[in-house]
């Protein structure tokens, strides 16, 4: 097949934020949004439907039948939608982003391009999805009459960036060990659901046995649900210390991330 | 008639060094090796993983490339010829900037502009519309400039409403077609192609050689990868043998291809000849065992050409055996049997007859052949078996036609 002119210095890490960078990474956003997504019935289930179900079924389960107590004063239902939605864009971002490579085998093995542009497209379009999700279902349950403070949103859409700052470096990781170890993508699933459990999504921090309580409070996520609770439940809007440290936290996540992504990404037009 | 009869891009190659002689290349090799990590075992990947890590290479390689050097100056056209698995595509992904060398250096003094991979470059679920954007975009043309050259690629490609369609439904012709298309709008510096002239039909094969030979006479460079003697030699001034990944000879694209192809014969003569005999002997027809041209298959016009080989007669009777000249497309131009000319092969051994035919200042016009040698029965009745050589006559003649007549232009 014939090809055009090759590019200095085309590693494949160089270039990522010039007028070529941006105009690929809108051209894989563009694509990523509108044929994953919104081209086809199950990509909308996936964005909207999905998570909307999980939380009528996790309302009925936990108040109908195991009548959880209210923790406090607070519905139950708005309790779980302001922190399950996040953690199922995250967990969705980080599935999608960690196989995403493969979509772009082609290109990847024949074209010089950062290939970390990719993975930034797929956890985009995911997010940017996810969070318009969120906001409406926001504003519906206050239409609902939950207690929710819609205020609240000043802060939560920050905490939703340092969210999205530490997921990109996740998705970076598990994309280029994926190309190399195909296991990834089946011991993923599982660990992320374990791992929602073990997040104080459906029950607060509080109800965890003192002893396990700062194992729990160690995971990040444990960190963003409450703040989110925090800020669009309690109303509070003040910003803590612990805002800081978990910006360094995602940035560490998404340094640490990209550093292997850029070591392993030269080799991958052997294996991908 | 306008392809093979147009000026070949050679002769305008060099008036672009002249004009620019001290100029850096437009690409330099400098002993590049590519090394490919190998997996050989169970949990093998993981270990490769934490060596890349660590910055070391892998532990257990394939050598693809070793120690390739050379350069590209900018209106050349450098062609590349090798067997498969020679290291042809390796080396032009290094070009292209899709992997780094495991050593060695690479150079590229020209417009920064991605590599745009055409044919499997593109996405295959995009549609051809949106591998026009996805082109764009990779060479970092901004959108408003695209949007000029849609219509004008789209025209060039000429494949209808399947411009709708993703790539995944095209034929390798329409894939071809919109990528000369998107390369004809984007104007490269430095064209890369990899037996894309072998796609398509005979039509369109011809209006691609045609494009890359105007490309070429209006200062383009050229890299081409092909199995096809006739196109190196048509299109380029230099050529480059890869061997097991390394440069067996690099030098004038004539000798290099002859080199390569006495290379093949001689192979095949080694690997074909028993193999052959034993055939013969079980199926029992007149089969002919050997074709060889001399001086080579490639041969100036003009030439002195002698056609030799060998028939088996599986009763032992003399066979009759008839050369012909074919054009590449077919054609004939002129064949020739030896109960025509009340000649014999002579016998050689037993079961095996010998045949010379010389034709002194071949007449043939530059272009492709087939030299072909048929088995009969000695009646000159039943036809056996045939082989065929192809013939590559060069030339710059603009003569029209397959041969040369005698002529004279006289006073009226």
């Amino acid at each position: 097949m014939a090809s055009v002119a090759p590019a200095r210095g085309s590693t494949a890490s160089a270039g990522v934020g010039g007028i070529r960078g941006r105009a690929l990474f809108a051209n894989f956003l563009r694509r990523e949004l509108f044929t994953r997504y919104l081209g086809s019935v199950t990509g909308f289930a996936w964005a909207f439907i999905h998570p909307l179900v999980l939380l009528v079924v996790y309302h009925f389960v936990f108040t109908m039948i195991f009548k959880a107590q209210r923790f406090g004063s607070e519905s139950f239902l708005a309790f779980v939608a302001v922190a399950l939605w996040p953690w199922l864009a995250a967990q969705e971002a980080i599935q999608r982003g960690a196989t995403c490579l493969t979509s772009y085998a082609g290109l990847i093995r024949k074209v010089a391009f950062p290939h970390e542009l990719i993975v930034y497209a797929s956890v985009a379009a995911t997010l940017v999805l996810q969070f318009a999700g969120y906001l409406a279902v926001i504003v519906a349950l206050v239409l609902y009459g939950e207690p929710l403070h819609l205020t609240g949103l000043i802060v939560a859409v920050p905490l939703w960036i340092v969210m999205a700052i530490g997921v990109v470096g996740i998705a970076l990781f598990f994309a280029a060990l994926q190309v190399f170890v195909r296991d990834v993508e089946h011991v993923l699933m599982p660990t992320l659901m374990i791992l929602m459990y073990l997040t104080p999504i459906l029950y607060p921090l509080e109800v965890v046995p003192e002893a396990l309580r700062p194992w729990v409070a160690l995971n990040p996520f444990s960190w963003l649900v409450g703040r989110l609770r925090d800020v669009l439940i309690a109303g509070r809007l003040a910003l803590e210390w612990g805002d800081a440290v978990a910006l360094v936290v995602a940035l560490a996540l998404f340094y640490g991330g990209r550093w292997v992504f850029r070591r392993l990404s030269p080799h991958f037009d052997d294996f991908v | 008639m306008s392809t093979i009869s147009s000026p070949l891009a050679i002769g305008t190659a060099p008036q672009n060094d002249a004009a620019a002689p001290a100029a850096a290349p437009l690409l330099a090799l400098e002993q590049v090796s590519k090394d490919y990590a190998k997996i050989d075992r169970r949990g093998g990947q993981l270990r490769l993983v934490w060596n890349l890590l660590r910055g070391r290479g892998a532990a257990h390689v394939y050598r693809a490339l070793d120690d390739v050097s050379f350069t590209l100056a900018r209106g050349e056209s450098l062609g590349i010829v090798g067997e498969n698995g020679a290291g042809k595509s390796t080396l032009l992904k290094i070009v292209a900037g899709v992997m780094p060398p495991t050593r060695g250096r690479i150079a590229v003094h020209g417009r920064v502009g991605a590599l745009l991979e055409l044919g499997s470059g593109f996405h295959p679920e995009y549609t051809g519309l949106a591998n026009i954007d996805l082109a764009a975009a990779l060479l970092g043309l901004p959108p408003a400039e695209i949007d000029d050259k849609r219509e004008e690629i789209i025209a060039f490609a000429d494949i209808g409403e399947h411009i709708h369609d993703p790539i995944k439904h095209y034929s390798s012709g329409m894939v071809v077609r919109l990528g000369f298309a998107v390369a004809t709008a984007l104007k490269p510096q430095i064209l890369i192609t990899d037996e894309v002239l072998a796609v398509g039909d005979e039509s369109f094969q011809k209006k691609c050689i045609a494009w890359i030979e105007n490309y070429l006479a209006e200062g383009g460079t050229l890299l081409l990868c092909s199995h096809s003697m006739y196109h190196i030699q048509k299109l380029c001034r230099h050529a480059l043998w890869l061997r097991q990944g390394r440069v067996e000879r690099y030098g004038d694209a004539m000798d290099v291809t002859q080199a390569y192809l006495a290379f093949h014969e001689e192979k095949s003569a080694r690997a074909k000849a028993p193999i052959d005999a034993r055939v013969a002997v079980s199926t029992g027809v007149y089969s002919v065992q050997s074709l060889d041209l001399a001086p080579g298959d490639v041969v100036p016009q003009g030439a002195d050409v002698t056609v030799a080989g060998e028939v088996y007669s599986p009763d032992d009777r003399v066979p009759v055996i008839l050369v012909g000249v074919v054009r590449a497309d077919g054609t004939p131009v002129y064949g020739v049997a030896t109960d025509m000319d009340r000649v014999a092969p002579r016998r050689v051994a037993a079961h095996r007859f010998a045949f010379t035919l010389s034709l002194p200042a071949l007449p043939l016009l530059p272009g492709k052949y087939f030299i072909r040698a048929h088995a009969l029965d000695p009646e000159g009745v039943r036809l056996f078996d045939h082989v065929e050589r192809p013939l590559v006559v060069t030339g710059d003649s603009r003569e029209m036609g397959f041969v040369r007549l005698p002529h004279r232009w006289g006073p009226p």
